[in-house]
């Protein structure tokens, strides 16, 4: 006498049992699929496609943090700060500051503002907030004006010892 | 072997799939929050640029300042030595100087008896660094202690002893 062997029934299950007992390979296969109903297949589809969109919000979020105004403003004002430190008068520095540029235009901060020295103490503005300040001890006079061609470098002069 | 299917199973499995999902994410948001919560800390490399300007500053290509010492004898009144040195401490970010220096010169004939001892900055921070010396931590200043041998305009030997500190911890660390 023959066995009868049952299938799971959904894709799901498929899943969990990725090796379901087989009796004649394909043909399993065939009368599975026979056997599903059409509610079976949405549900399967909104399954699927909330796992997508919970991986695109998560993959969203982690980009949005890593490339936000707050962090790129606390890098750039420490780097800048440092650039100044260990730098010797009359030193004229290029910096990249492409992130900071394209950041700063979709937030509505001139150009012009991104980068401020005031005293000693260097301020960087990607967002229409305060922005985020850091000193720096070298006591030298610097200036700080965006770069006109390529436009996404900022150069930074340090003029000389106060 | 009878597989018996069953709806009910595959419901409760999904309840369970976003659970997981859900702990997943939390887990996640938490991380990135605690990682860009984080200010980055900058100080260790602020203590070594501040060292190396200071070396500079006491000894230029190898040789002591004859601000310093002159004739193979250490000049008086050199206390505010460090003044010569370009730097500034004061900034209208912090109400209190963050930074503190002190310089050591030592004759290589005597390491126990400084020839020299000069200071600059907030020395309430100086206490911190005993503290540290077995074991950092991270809410207090930062320091780093650098020795490096020189020589005066008489061809005399000497040890140069720096102790850099930089306290700055709010924007540094996470308090």
């Amino acid at each position: 006498m023959k066995k009868r062997v049952d299938y799971p029934n959904s894709f799901t299950s498929l899943l969990i049992h990725p090796h379901p007992p087989t009796r004649g390979g394909k043909k399993c296969i065939r009368k599975l699929n026979r056997n599903k109903s059409g509610t079976i297949l949405i549900e399967n589809v909104i399954f699927i496609v909330l796992n997508v969109l919970f991986l695109v919000i998560l993959i969203l979020f982690l980009y949005r943090q890593g490339n936000g105004a707050i962090i790129l403003e606390q890098s750039y004002a420490k780097n800048i700060a440092l650039l100044i430190d260990s730098a010797k008068p009359v030193t004229e520095i290029k910096l990249n500051l492409g992130d900071a540029f394209a950041l700063a235009e979709k937030n509505g901060v001139k150009s012009e503002d991104i980068v401020k020295i005031n005293e000693n103490v260097v301020t960087v503005k990607l967002s229409d907030k305060g922005g985020y300040q850091y000193s720096f001890f070298n006591d030298v006079d610097a200036t700080t004006y965006p770069d006109i061609s390529p436009n996404k470098n900022y150069i930074i002069k340090i003029n000389g010892y106060k | 072997m009878k597989i018996i299917p069953n709806k009910r199973g595959d419901k409760i499995l999904s309840v369970y799939w976003f659970a997981i999902l859900l702990i997943t994410a939390g887990g996640i948001f938490a991380m990135v929050y605690i990682f860009y919560g984080t200010p980055y800390d900058v100080r260790e490399i602020e203590t070594r640029i501040l060292t190396n300007q200071i070396a500079d500053c006491v000894s230029y290509e190898g040789k002591i300042s004859q601000n310093l010492i002159s004739n193979g004898i250490a000049k008086e009144g050199n206390e505010n030595f460090l003044d010569q040195c370009h730097l500034n401490f004061n900034s209208p970010e912090w109400k209190d100087a963050q930074f503190y220096t002190e310089v050591n010169l030592y004759k290589l004939e005597n390491l126990n008896t400084p020839v020299l001892d000069i200071k600059k900055g907030n020395n309430n921070w100086v206490a911190d660094c005993t503290i540290q010396e077995n074991k950092k931590q991270e809410n207090l200043p930062t320091c780093l202690r650098k020795n490096f041998y020189s020589i005066d305009d008489k061809n005399n030997q000497y040890i140069i002893k720096i102790l850099s500190v930089v306290r700055k911890a709010e924007k540094n660390v996470k308090i």
